[in-house]
């Protein structure tokens, strides 16, 4: 049905970005559509990926469900000890950051988020996150390359998305004509090319090519080594003289976001960040190590988002994260949990519709041991395309998925 | 190009090379084959190879050296000594010597292979025995017979401390280890279903580690009897494995590897190319050796959809350069180097080994890339054939900066060079010889070159 779907709407899009959008959204959409045919819209989205299968039932949990301690004797979070939202639902203890922003109106909680017929295989799953297609289509391209290919002006100087991290380039990002840089850290980021005058020319001249290769192969190395010189430049440029009054968590992830922050400031026009974090693939002894991952997130995006509203991008700055599943909601006899199936996602930014969206998946309604889904994470990625980056959703996500309330109007 | 592969007739492809008028036995091909199939070669193997029949070195190539047993004992004692160290870092240089040094390359590039197959890593297993007895695990098995590496894995105690199976028991089974078995290791993700998951994480419960050893508990193993793949049974003792090494899809999955270690990265082979390949397999009880072979003494190998049909990987990129060059250099710099462009060894990414191809490639390793080639090349400690890169050079009789050029051009790329770059390498041979470091500035330049990415 999802093929044939698909291929339904196949046949109506293909149609510009205006049209589609005019048909479906008023009000502040439609100036977003304005903005960016005039090429001025400028709200910026920070992707953080939970790499491993982030346990969602121990972030967000519903401590007073008794179905939650049955399931889960060793790793139930007590009732005393969840930072708690309502009645029912509180986060673990180690977001102390989460709890902080949810404060100050600054994070959203998606609940239930996941796909149908989940796949529980790490690398399948994460590909169905990056791709939005299913093995067995062709999946060279991501969701956000889809945009940057489709959403790139041929004006544009910086590039329209950089990968912050030292891990292969996320699938996410791979898109037929954009090359999106990726560095770990910005001093590692930079090309020896020799202190003498004539070697460093000749090295450059050499690096930047002359015609592209017919080679499909050697073309992409081609372009990746003259897109690499340009960004390299360009970033140390943007990160000479950097002062926040914010302090960061000492974390990886911590350093990473501050280095966006940093871009960010820097007046970069690039729209998509993406940092990763890894680790959640907890299936032995998890209660320690599951804390000490959700405190370096929720410390890092705390201060990332107290920093971009210091210097005054608060409102053009929105960060997602996901993983690409949740976990069993059994506890193993190893002290961790299996893999999973649905998990909360997190926003987080002034542009946030603060709380809780949507209900906490039951726990007596379980597919096979894992939590069912009631929102497709395509709908997550339609309100963003739609309503924060200004895009129409459906030719970048294969299909027509709805919006979530999870943005201020 | 991504269909052309369809319409490569399998019977054509695997048959013997046989050197032909528009595709003869020289130089290109030779340096192809020692590339892909060991770390690279110097001049001198290289003008060896071209007076033999391909066949011919491809036989020594896997039959490998007999004589490497006093250096295989030296390796030995010094990664004994290495762990009083306890860290995987010291292992990760020791390798890195090994390779260098090593005069079966291609036991090295298999042991590499498995490393990447069975990744395990010691970000998690801080043990660093117990990744040397791993990696000599591989080793031992590297070109030999698939059906007991699978066997000891699944004990190694690395692996199950990696996959968590040390403490999955019968209370309520650990998935991790089944999982990854059947998706990794042996089937391909697709090839079984979440209640094969499942059940077979029932059949290794109880496998433990004491004292630093695999030891089979059996007041923590779920003897009861379990469904995996279709068929029911108690699956004693690693039988699960057995069963699932039975699969016809298994054969065909570590064929698949193989054909993309050596052949190309890229578009994925249709099935009935690798059906004779993975037939080959069975028939040889599962000895990889001879499909190594087989694949490499191939039509398809000597190929243009084979010829810099890959990307290099860092390891590729830096013992091959060296290898080639008759160099020598600080190996804990190179391991750090090997780790910073995505490729520390003992440390894979991910339980998925490195994906390799266009995966090895962003902005940031094109950079760090040409910087750790740069650093090789520039550092002090580097020796080519026990002197400097240009007196090394100038040895080999090359004459001026064309021979110069044209010769590295044939050891290190896989590709041919375009004219304007061929030029541009030639003019800063030329300007520094009096300097003494021409050639190294050349191999400085030559690394910023898309075509040197490729194997």
């Amino acid at each position: 049905m999802y093929t044939t779907r698909r291929k339904f709407l196949a046949t109506l899009a293909g149609g510009s970005a205006v049209i589609s959008l005019g048909a479906r959204v008023p009000g502040f959409l439609a100036r977003a559509a304005a903005a960016e045919s005039g090429g001025g819209k400028d709200t910026i989205l920070v992707v953080v990926q939970l790499t491993g299968g982030n346990d969602g039932l121990n972030t967000v949990v519903p401590y007073n469900d008794d179905e939650y301690r049955k399931a889960r004797p060793k790793l139930a979070i007590a009732a005393d000890k969840v930072l708690k939202i309502n009645d029912t639902i509180g986060l673990h203890p180690a977001a102390r950051g989460f709890s902080d922003l949810l404060e100050a109106g600054k994070l959203a909680i998606v609940q239930g988020v996941g796909y149908p017929d989940p796949n529980r295989s790490h690398f399948e799953s994460m590909d169905v996150w990056h791709t939005c297609e299913r093995k067995g289509s062709p999946r060279s391209t991501g969701w956000l390359g889809r945009y940057l290919d489709a959403s790139r002006q041929s004006a544009d100087v910086d590039a329209p998305a950089i990968h912050v991290g030292s891990e292969k380039q996320p699938l996410a990002l791979a898109a037929e004509t954009v090359r999106v840089p990726s560095f770990g850290s910005p001093e590692s980021f930079r090309l020896q090319d020799g202190d003498n005058g004539p070697l460093r020319d000749a090295i450059r001249a050499l690096a930047n090519g002359g015609t592209a290769p017919a080679d499909p192969l050697l073309g992409y190395l081609q372009s990746s080594t003259t897109s690499a010189l340009a960004a390299s430049d360009r970033i140390a440029e943007a990160l000479r003289d950097y002062q926040t009054p914010v302090t960061y968590p000492e974390s990886a992830l911590a350093t990473r976001l501050k280095t966006v922050a940093q871009l960010i400031d820097a007046g970069l026009k690039t729209r998509i960040y993406y940092v990763e974090l890894d680790g959640f693939d907890t299936h032995s002894q998890q209660a320690a190590t599951h804390a000490a991952l959700l405190k370096q997130l929720s410390g890092a995006v705390r201060a990332f988002v107290d920093d971009v509203a210091h210097h005054g991008y608060g409102d053009r700055t929105l960060l997602m994260s996901f993983s690409e599943f949740g976990r069993r909601v059994a506890e193993n006899a190893s002290e961790g949990t299996d893999h999973g199936a649905a998990a909360p996602m997190i926003l987080a930014g002034s542009s946030v519709s603060a709380g809780l969206v949507g209900e906490h998946p039951s726990l007596d309604e379980l597919d096979n041991g894992d939590i069912k889904f009631h929102t497709d994470f395509r709908q997550v990625y339609a309100t963003l395309l739609e309503h924060w980056l200004g895009w129409s959703s459906s030719s970048v996500l294969g299909g027509e998925f709805k919006s979530i309330d999870a943005l201020k109007a | 190009m991504p269909s052309a592969l369809d319409t490569i007739d399998p019977a054509w492809a695997w048959q013997p090379f046989e050197p032909t008028a528009e595709q003869e036995w020289n130089r290109t091909l030779a340096a192809h084959l020692f590339r892909r199939a060991s770390f690279g070669a110097t001049a001198a193997q290289i003008d060896a190879a071209v007076k033999q029949s391909p066949a011919s070195v491809v036989e020594q190539i896997v039959r490998g050296s007999a004589d490497t047993s006093d250096f295989r004992r030296q390796c030995d004692e010094l990664a004994t000594t290495l762990l009083a160290t306890g860290n995987s870092q010291q292992l990760a240089a020791w390798w890195v010597y090994v390779m260098l040094h090593t005069a079966n390359p291609l036991l090295e590039r298999m042991t590499l292979f498995w490393h990447g197959h069975f990744a395990t890593s010691a970000e998690k297993v801080t043990d660093a025995a117990s990744m040397l007895a791993q990696n000599r695990l591989l080793r031992r098995y590297a070109l030999g017979d698939f059906r007991p590496l699978v066997q000891e894995i699944s004990r190694d105690p690395a692996m199950l401390v990696y996959l968590d199976s040390a403490t999955n028991r019968k209370a309520h089974p650990n998935e991790n280890y089944a999982r990854e078995l059947m998706e990794l290791f042996c089937l391909g993700e697709g090839n079984y279903s979440e209640q094969d998951v499942q059940e077979l994480a029932r059949c290794f419960t109880g496998w433990e580690i004491k004292s630093g050893q695999f030891r089979f508990n059996r007041f923590q193993h779920d003897s009861g009897s379990k469904s995996v793949l279709g068929k029911t049974g108690a699956f004693e003792e690693g039988e699960s494995i057995d069963w699932i090494l039975t699969q016809p899809q298994t054969a065909l999955f570590i064929v698949g590897k193989l054909y993309r270690q050596f052949i190309c990265d890229e578009p994925t082979p249709p099935p009935q190319l690798l059906e004779p390949l993975a037939s080959e397999l069975r028939e040889h009880e599962w000895q990889i050796g001879p499909v190594v072979e087989r694949i490499l003494g191939s039509q398809l190998f000597f190929s243009a959809r084979a010829l810099g049909r890959k990307v290099r990987s860092p390891v590729d990129m830096a013992v091959g350069l060296l290898r080639s060059l008759d160099g020598t250099t600080d190996t804990h710099l190179l391991a750090a180097d090997l780790e910073q462009n995505g490729q520390g060894l003992f440390y894979p990414p991910n339980v998925k080994g490195w994906d390799g191809g266009r995966a090895w490639i962003n902005s940031s390793t094109i950079l760090g890339r040409a910087n750790m080639t740069a650093r090789l090349v520039g550092n002090d400690k580097t020796r080519f054939g026990d002197g400097t890169l240009d007196e090394y050079i100038a040895r080999l009789g090359t004459g001026g900066p064309e021979q110069a050029v044209d010769l590295l051009s044939n050891l290190l790329l896989a590709v041919p060079l375009p004219p304007p770059s061929r030029e541009s390498l030639i003019g800063i041979c030329r300007k520094n010889a009096n300097q003494s470091r021409g050639v190294a500035e050349a191999v400085h330049a030559l690394a910023t070159l898309p075509e040197f990415q490729l194997a």
